[in-house]
């Protein structure tokens, strides 16, 4: 008995110690505005005390701790947010940002939680595309506060960029990147196939004819792709310069997405959909990319796709241009996306949260960000600055590119709308149905979602 | 030829065994081939582990790597801090094993081998707790935890393991049902109280079942990415799941090497860990099946 009286004691203070170490172990955000509050306490004390003896001591500004979350860890990414946070850091002393990884996508769940429980970081790096369904559901913070303490803000961005931090007309966000699309060519290629390496395709005529001389092709078996629109979409925001969804509504079914649609489609009857599907199945797993390993003759990718041209293949081989124009002079459209920099509603911090903003979103970081990223920058100064062309010779062509780029926030009340648009589109790519038929059931489909969520 | 001399009785013998050959020969090669198909993705993994990037962009894929770049599994330890990331890892996994294998057996004892009132309608209740999926708890039990204080720190991914888990203690009890009760009686005359059956005689009794639940337990904190990933903010905190995410790229072209190479080292454990307990592993697991009713 008295044996098991003492292992129970034994155990509850394993037990209990065991707690009380974890308590400990656990550092966290909280620990900060604890230690912040503690020293507020000590402050008044100390300012009591100072009052009882009748002295007035000056104002002691505290510095404030910052939880900044971004999705960026990789090796080559995360050393260059870093280091701007660093250099803010190292200009302040009222100020000091923490930069922690989140992973991607699961971080913004994480702040959904964080915000719901009163308890988020400071900045967040969200998806540009949903600023409006934050600032309606009360996730992000209204920054016209501040914006209106220095208007000339809002003039750093590239326009559709600061359009889509907008909702209700008031800014709840600040544009950090974005990205563009435009044509990467093998000039390699092209010689072999007889074609002009300096005369990329213009309009999609000469794009479909380029890319039959590029095909070859072994039987059913396809040993090189000319051209493949695999990202559709692409083509159909092209047509006509509008994209399927802007903050508007749904533009599935105009006459030049039908024809575009169409047009699409003739990759598959030409070549046959399961030809193309085995071709595509065998780089399936992302590994490894058929435009780098010279199975694709051209293809449609970001600024930031340099980086794997650089790395894996000889620049000088490589020529761009912009995305072909549907027919001469319907424009070389394409549709753009980016992050942007956010204070989740409920940050404690929100008047030093907007300083450090100002400071990512300024020329110097981001002027840096695009050098070491190839990345496409939202502030324009930045983004045009003549050094970035030196060591990547595609920066110049991609800030030029921007003119070309719709970016448009999606509707609060269709977040998801692909999931009804898409099976539609994707019948018809499959053979199932006619491309009108398809477009007009994805435009019904969509305006039906906005409908019934009015 | 021979046969037909040797009689019929040798001939039936011998076309038996030719028939056991072929159906074991057809059983093997069934097997190896189901076989090959969980290894494929695993040397996948290893292999791309061993590649440097400039072999992995390489088309044709090479199953076999050119060269053997066991670099790699340097430069991820030294690129991100793995060796921090293990011990949080470690510590989470550990104090959840420890307060796994205390709470349920403790409870399990309690439903197997006490008899009180009301003690089918709590086990009952208890049992109920498994069709509630974890998804429905998260948010609630989120804004709890963030109320307390908690979150940032261990607390929430480890303290409720010490208060039971229904499934854990439906196998103890099951396995503590199949002890006699010859056993706890002559315990009892020896003066021996609850407590001290549950830790001398029922515990050590139960070890397949017990080192059943401490590995599964083991594996499902090392594994777990959401818990963490939602109650941790620090990344000095962060486990090795969140910190394989590091070599993951939103955009552009992941790590592959590094991310393989990782999740080589991240899998070891698990792997090492059930080759030593197997034994015992596949006898708990066997209680919760084989024992209805």
């Amino acid at each position: 008995m008295k044996n098991a009286k003492k292992s129970l004691l034994v155990l509850s203070t394993v037990a209990l110690s065991g707690s009380l170490l974890l308590t400990g172990c656990g550092s966290n955000g909280n620990n900060a505005q604890e230690n912040q509050s503690a020293n507020q306490t000590s402050n008044q004390a100390s300012n009591q005390t100072g009052n009882a003896a009748a002295t007035t001591t000056p104002e002691v500004k505290e510095k404030v701790t910052l939880d900044f979350w971004a999705h960026w860890g990789s090796t080559t990414r995360r050393p260059i947010i870093e280091k701007i946070v660093s250099d803010f850091n190292a200009s302040q002393d009222h100020i000091h940002v923490n930069y922690s990884f989140q992973p991607f996508g699961e971080g913004w769940t994480k702040e959904l939680a964080a915000v719901a429980a009163g308890n988020p970081p400071d900045v967040i790096i969200q998806d540009i595309f949903t600023v409006g369904q934050r600032a309606a559901k009360k996730q992000a913070t209204n920054l016209s506060e501040y914006i209106n303490q220095d208007p000339s803000i809002k003039d750093r961005f590239f326009p559709q960029l600061w359009d889509a931090s907008l909702y209700n007309n008031e800014p709840y966000a600040l544009p950090f990147n974005t990205d563009t699309r435009f044509l990467y060519y093998s000039k390699k290629a092209f010689q072999e196939a007889g074609l002009d390496p300096n005369s990329p395709p213009k309009t999609w005529d000469e794009l479909l004819a380029d890319a039959q001389k590029l095909d070859k092709l072994n039987g059913k078996r396809i040993e090189r792709l000319g051209f493949y629109p695999d990202d559709w979409g692409l083509f159909l925001d092209n047509a006509d310069g509008k994209l399927m969804m802007d903050k508007n509504g749904p533009n599935f079914n105009s006459p030049a997405k039908i024809d575009a649609l169409n047009w699409v489609m003739s990759f598959n009857e030409r070549l046959g959909k399961s030809n193309v599907d085995t071709f595509k199945a065998t780089f399936g797993s992302k590994q490894n990319d058929p435009f780098v390993v010279g199975k694709l003759g051209m293809t449609i990718q970001t600024g930031t796709y340099f980086a794997q041209i650089k790395d894996f293949m000889n620049p000088d081989d490589i020529g761009y241009a912009p995305v072909p124009e549907m027919k001469a002079g319907s424009g070389n459209w394409t549709y753009g996306g980016g992050f942007v920099l956010e204070i989740p509603y409920g940050a404690k911090h929100p008047a030093e949260s907007f300083e450090f903003m100002k400071y990512m979103t300024d020329v110097a970081a981001q002027k840096y960000w695009s050098q070491y990223l190839f990345d496409n920058v939202a502030n324009q100064a930045a983004a045009n600055d003549p050094e970035l062309s030196t060591n990547n010779p595609v920066s110049k062509f991609a800030t030029d590119n921007m003119k070309w780029t719709l970016v448009s926030p999606v509707p609060n009340n269709a977040p998801d709308y692909t999931s009804v648009s898409n099976p539609n589109i994707e019948s018809a790519l499959a053979g199932k149905t006619d491309a009108k038929t398809a477009l007009d059931k994805a435009q019904s489909a969509v305006q039906d979602l906005m409908d019934s969520n009015k | 030829m021979s046969s037909a001399t040797t009689g019929n009785a040798r001939s039936y013998f011998e076309s038996r065994r030719t028939g056991e050959r072929i159906r074991k020969t057809i059983m093997f090669l069934l097997l190896a081939g189901a076989g090959l198909v969980f290894v494929v993705p695993f040397w996948w993994m290893i292999s791309t582990s061993l590649k440097t990037m400039d072999d992995i962009m390489q088309y044709p894929p090479a199953f076999i790597p050119k060269h053997w770049h066991f670099q790699n599994y340097l430069e991820t330890w030294t690129s991100i801090d793995f060796p921090r990331f293990t011990l949080n890892s470690l510590t989470i996994a550990t104090i959840g094993v420890v307060g796994h294998v205390i709470s349920n057996t403790f409870v399990a004892y309690g439903f197997a081998k006490i008899k009180f009132r009301g003690r089918n309608l709590m086990f009952s209740i208890v049992l109920s707790t498994m069709i509630i999926p974890g998804f429905v708890t998260l948010i609630p039990q989120y804004i709890l935890f963030a109320k307390i204080h908690w979150v940032g720190t261990y607390l929430p991914l480890t303290v409720p393991g010490f208060f039971g888990n229904a499934f854990q203690i439906f196998l103890l009890r099951q396995f503590f049902l199949g002890i006699p009760n010859d056993l706890i009686e002559a315990a009892k005359i020896d003066g021996a109280n609850h407590f001290y059956i549950w830790r001398r005689i029922m515990v050590p009794l139960a070890k397949p079942a017990v080192i059943t639940i401490a590995l599964t337990t083991f594996q499902g904190a090392w594994n777990d990415f959401l818990g963490p990933v939602i109650y941790l903010n620090k990344e000095s905190t962060y486990t090795l799941q969140i910190a394989l995410q590091m070599f993951k790229a939103s955009s552009g072209l992941s790590q592959w090497h590094y991310l393989m190479a990782g999740s080589v080292i991240v899998l070891l454990p698990i792997v090492v860990m059930f080759f030593v307990f197997q034994k015992f592993f596949i006898e708990g697991m066997n209680i919760s099946s084989g024992t209805k009713g």
